[in-house]
Formats: C-alpha cells, sequence, structure tokens
C-alpha cells in the first residue's frame, strides 16, 4: 500500500520530466538547424568549387577586396540609421497619442481630424509620403533636407499607424480606474494625465519596440532622396559605381540583420520585465 | 439640514427607466443603508449622487451644493459644482479600483495633492492616519497587486477618507470579496459608523444593515418600496414586497450554510 503511494507521483514526475527532456531536446535542435542554415548561406557565397562525379557545383565568389575596402563606409550608415530611427519613433509616438486622444475625443472636429489623417496617411504608400516631402514640397517653397524630409514622412506615417496601439494602450485601462478618479475629484484631464496614461504607457511599450524594429527596415526607404547617407543609401552608392551591387547589398543586409536581432532582444527582455512588474 | 438631498430623481438607460423618481435624504451623523435585488438601481443611485452616472432628471443637493439636472447638457458652473460634490463625497466601488501604478501610500494622497493641491509633506501624515485606522499602515509602501482583496478594499477606503469627506458612500464593497475576507472590511465600516461617520451603504449584508443602519431603503424597480429603521423593516416590514425579498434572502443564505 505504502509503496504504491509512492509510485504515483514519482510516475508524474517521470512524465514531468520527460516534458522538460523533449523541450530541452527541441531547443537544441532548433540551435543546431540555425547554424546549419548560416553555415549554408556561408557556403552558398564561399567561392569554392566542389566536384561530385559529373555534377560541378560552383558556389557563388565575392570580391573580398571590394568587401575589405568598403564595407567600412556602408557600416558607418548605421550611425544615420539609428538617428532616422530614434527621432521618427520619438515623434511618431508623440503623434500616435495625440491620435488616440482624438479619436478618443467626443468633440467632433478633434475626432474627425484625427481620423482624417489616420486614413489619409494609411491609404498612401510611405515612399510616396518620402518623396512628397522631399520632391513635392519645393514647389511650395518649402526646401527641407533629406533627412528632415525622411523624418518626417516617417513620423508621421509611423504615428498614424501607432495611434492603434495607443488607442488599445488607453481602451485597456479599466473604466473602474477613471471612476474612482474622477469620484475623488480628479477633473477629466487629470484623471487622463496621472491615472489612464501612465498606465497605458505600460502597455504600449512592447508594441512600439516591435515598430521601432518595423521602422529600422523602413528607414531604407529615405534612400531614394537620394541625400541621406544611411546604410541603403550607402550600399547602392558604392555598389553601383564599382558594379559591386551584390556584395554591398549583402553588407547592408547583414547589418540590418545584426540591428534587427539587437533590438529584438532588448524589445524582448523589457517586455518580460514590465510583464513581470507591480500590475 | 441634510448632508444629502435627493429630489424626483430619474435615470434611463437607453429607453430603460432605472430610477423612478427617487427622493431621499440622508442627515448627518446618520448610516443608511439601500438594499434590494440586482437590477433594483440601488447602484446606480449611488452613482448618480456623485454623477459616475449622469441623471436624466432631477434635483441632486451634497452639503448645500446644488446639481439641478434640467437638460442633457451641464453647464460649466454645474460640472464644477459635481466636482465639489465628488470632493465632499468619498466613493467605495466593489471592485477596490485601486490605481496599480501607484504604491498604496501614493493611491491615498494622490487626490489630497492633485485636487486639493496640498503639499506631500502634509499629505503624508494624512493618508498614515487613515492607514493606521484601516489597520494597514504595515502595508504602506506595497503596491495593489501585492495585496488580499480584503486589504485592497480596506485601502479603498483609507484612500476615501484621505479627502476628508462629509459623507461616506459605499456601493457593494463586499459584493467581490472572498467569504473569509468581508469580516475585516465590514469591521472597519463598522468602527467608522461608530465614529459618527455618515454612511450611505448599498450592500447585501443583511446582518451589518440591521446592526449599524440607522435606516434602512429597500428598493425596487427603480422606486423606494420602504424605509424604516432596521428592526422594523427587518422583523415586520410593511410592504408584501419586502417581505417576499428578505425571505428569499433568508432562505439563500441558510441553504448555503
Amino acid at each position: 500500500m505504502a509503496t504504491q503511494v509512492a509510485t504515483v507521483p514519482t510516475l508524474a514526475q517521470q512524465i514531468l520530466q520527460q516534458q522538460t527532456q523533449a523541450q530541452r531536446t527541441f531547443t537544441i535542435r532548433v540551435i543546431i538547424s540555425w547554424v546549419a542554415f548560416l553555415v549554408f548561406l556561408l557556403f552558398i557565397f564561399s567561392g569554392v568549387t566542389i566536384q561530385i562525379g559529373p555534377i560541378t557545383i560552383r558556389t557563388i565568389q565575392l570580391d573580398g577586396d571590394f568587401i575589405r575596402e568598403w564595407a567600412p563606409f556602408i557600416s558607418e550608415g548605421t550611425i544615420r540609421t539609428l538617428e532616422i530611427c530614434f527621432l521618427s519613433i520619438f515623434f511618431a509616438s508623440i503623434l500616435a497619442l495625440l491620435a488616440a486622444l482624438g479619436r478618443l475625443s467626443r468633440i467632433a472636429p478633434i475626432y474627425a481630424l484625427s481620423t482624417f489623417y489616420v486614413s489619409l496617411i494609411r491609404g498612401t504608400p510611405l515612399l510616396l509620403q518620402i518623396f512628397f516631402f522631399f520632391l513635392a514640397l519645393p514647389q511650395m517653397g518649402i526646401v527641407l533636407p533629406g533627412f528632415v524630409a525622411g523624418v518626417a514622412a516617417l513620423s508621421l506615417n509611423y504615428g498614424a499607424y501607432m495611434s492603434e496601439i495607443f488607442r488599445a494602450g488607453i481602451q485597456s485601462v479599466g473604466k473602474g480606474q477613471r471612476e474612482a478618479a474622477l469620484a475623488l475629484g480628479l477633473t477629466q484631464s487629470q484623471t487622463m494625465r496621472r491615472i489612464v496614461l501612465p498606465q497605458a504607457l505600460r502597455v504600449v511599450i512592447p508594441p512600439i519596440g516591435n515598430e521601432f524594429i518595423a521602422m529600422l527596415k523602413d528607414s531604407s526607404l529615405v534612400s531614394a532622396t537620394g541625400f541621406v547617407q544611411e546604410i541603403m543609401w550607402r550600399a547602392q552608392k558604392v555598389g553601383r559605381a564599382n558594379f559591386r551591387g551584390l556584395e554591398a547589398l549583402l553588407v547592408a543586409a547583414l547589418w540590418y540583420w545584426v540591428m534587427t536581432l539587437i533590438f529584438s532582444a532588448i524589445q524582448s527582455r523589457t517586455e518580460n520585465r514590465l510583464a513581470r512588474g507591480d500590475r | 439640514m441634510p448632508i444629502i438631498q435627493v429630489t424626483d430623481l430619474h435615470k434611463y438607460f437607453g429607453p430603460l427607466h432605472v430610477l423612478r423618481g427617487i427622493s431621499l435624504s440622508v442627515e448627518r451623523g446618520e448610516v443608511v443603508c439601500v438594499i434590494g435585488r440586482s437590477g433594483s438601481g440601488k447602484s446606480t443611485l449611488l452613482r448618480c449622487i456623485n454623477f459616475l452616472e449622469q441623471p436624466t432628471h432631477g434635483r441632486i443637493e451634497v452639503d448645500e451644493l446644488v446639481v439641478n439636472v434640467e437638460r442633457h447638457r451641464l453647464t460649466p458652473e454645474q460640472k464644477l459644482v459635481i466636482r465639489h460634490i465628488r470632493m465632499r463625497t468619498g466613493m467605495v466601488f466593489q471592485e477596490f479600483n485601486l490605481f496599480p501604478h501607484l504604491s498604496v501610500i501614493d493611491n491615498l494622497i494622490e487626490a489630497p495633492v492633485t485636487v486639493k493641491g496640498m503639499k506631500k509633506a502634509d499629505a503624508n501624515p494624512l493618508a498614515e492616519k487613515y492607514l493606521a485606522k484601516v489597520g494597514l499602515m504595515h502595508k504602506r509602501d506595497e503596491y495593489p497587486a501585492r495585496l488580499s482583496g480584503g486589504q485592497k478594499q480596506r485601502v479603498a477606503i483609507a484612500r476615501a477618507l484621505t479627502m476628508q469627506p462629509e459623507v461616506m458612500m459605499f456601493d457593494e464593497p463586499t459584493s467581490a470579496l472572498d467569504p473569509e475576507l468581508i469580516g475585516e472590511v465590514l469591521d472597519v465600516m463598522k468602527e467608522l459608523a461608530r465614529e459618527g461617520t455618515t454612511m450611505l451603504v448599498v450592500t447585501h449584508e443583511m446582518g451589518f444593515a440591521s446592526e449599524v443602519c440607522d435606516r434602512v431603503i429597500y428598493m425596487d424597480e427603480g422606486q423606494i418600496v420602504e424605509e424604516a429603521p432596521p428592526e422594523q423593516i427587518f422583523t415586520s416590514p410593511a410592504d408584501p414586497r419586502t417581505r417576499q425579498f428578505l425571505d428569499r434572502l433568508l432562505r439563500t443564505q441558510t441553504s448555503e450554510k
């Protein structure tokens, strides 16, 4: 009888152990496969020739001299890219917050302005918006440097998309919070500022991180103005000049990928920390 | 001079006539309990007094501040009066509604600092006094998420008290609590009643109502059916609807045990 009682938890423990083991095995296999894909990718560009019987496999030969000479120049563009993105996400967040508040307003013209802005921006391509600021505004006598035009377009564009994030964040704060604040005598705007927004911001920080990561790549469109020396512009310039588009773009791609990996890691860490917080 | 005077209050939710001409007054120092089935409008009545719900029609007077709702849109002057009514009425909700991003002490001083413009140095000792009163001084710097339901509600009571209101309103303060946590909240409320706090309490706790209240109001279908001292309403209710309600309540409460 006593042994029977003792075996029951043991079996459960065994199953639990198996589950843990299976999970670990899966993770290890994923890592191994990742490495394998990476090696395969490197192999494709390794420039070696392999003879297997009658079949000859010739992989792509990259111009090492070109890369050595120009990779630093392209890499320097990461600074400009990050400048664009940090500035743009900052202004986009402000616009998004305003648009979200407008969307929740009961004052008709303000509500209308907010929905009008979001509709207009979402209804047109980002590239067009960048060109609009850079190429169309000069016709009206407003000449913006490429960098300013790019940041303005990205801010406006992302602000419109992110307004939904802010709106969801604000609405995620329960009605009871607002009522408790009002019942204590806070005004509507004090309630929004001191009670609702601080709670909403916690909710919106992880999705803003996602938007930032998307923006890292979308910022490459700013290169189309031809005057902003971010990664993509530099890669295109030296690639074209030397007929080494492949090498130049690979260097650029690597930088975008690495930056995305870094910021994704930061983002998921922030997300975990916020989730753990004292809510 | 009553502290709360409600006259011919009507509230519609869309086509639904939830309050049908409520008139009610609460004297200073009085403890009044409102009982009735769910959906009888008792919570709505409370929420109309501090305008968390805007009455469709009627007159609300709190501490000589009068709002006469005669049209849909309130005037700026009325909105100001409403804010002062809210400052003089403490509200305790069923769901506590503590601010999760603020520590317990910051929950308490938020309104005195933001609304009354008190200095933190003055608000802190005041808040601590009420925190001690509800027996939670040791939770001063905790965040609400780390409190039990009963503790949350006691903090919510202390938060309302820190505004030093003229009257405390409780909207089913124990309905969201596990049974074993109800007692500690009721004890705090009994203590307040003993000290002479004016209270208007919507509750299902008949024990509390009979023990503490000076007057019990029975509501049904948006109207006040009966209004009497507890010993009278609980032993010999005048209206058959009150009797039926109490009978059924007694049956379910005994069968639960």
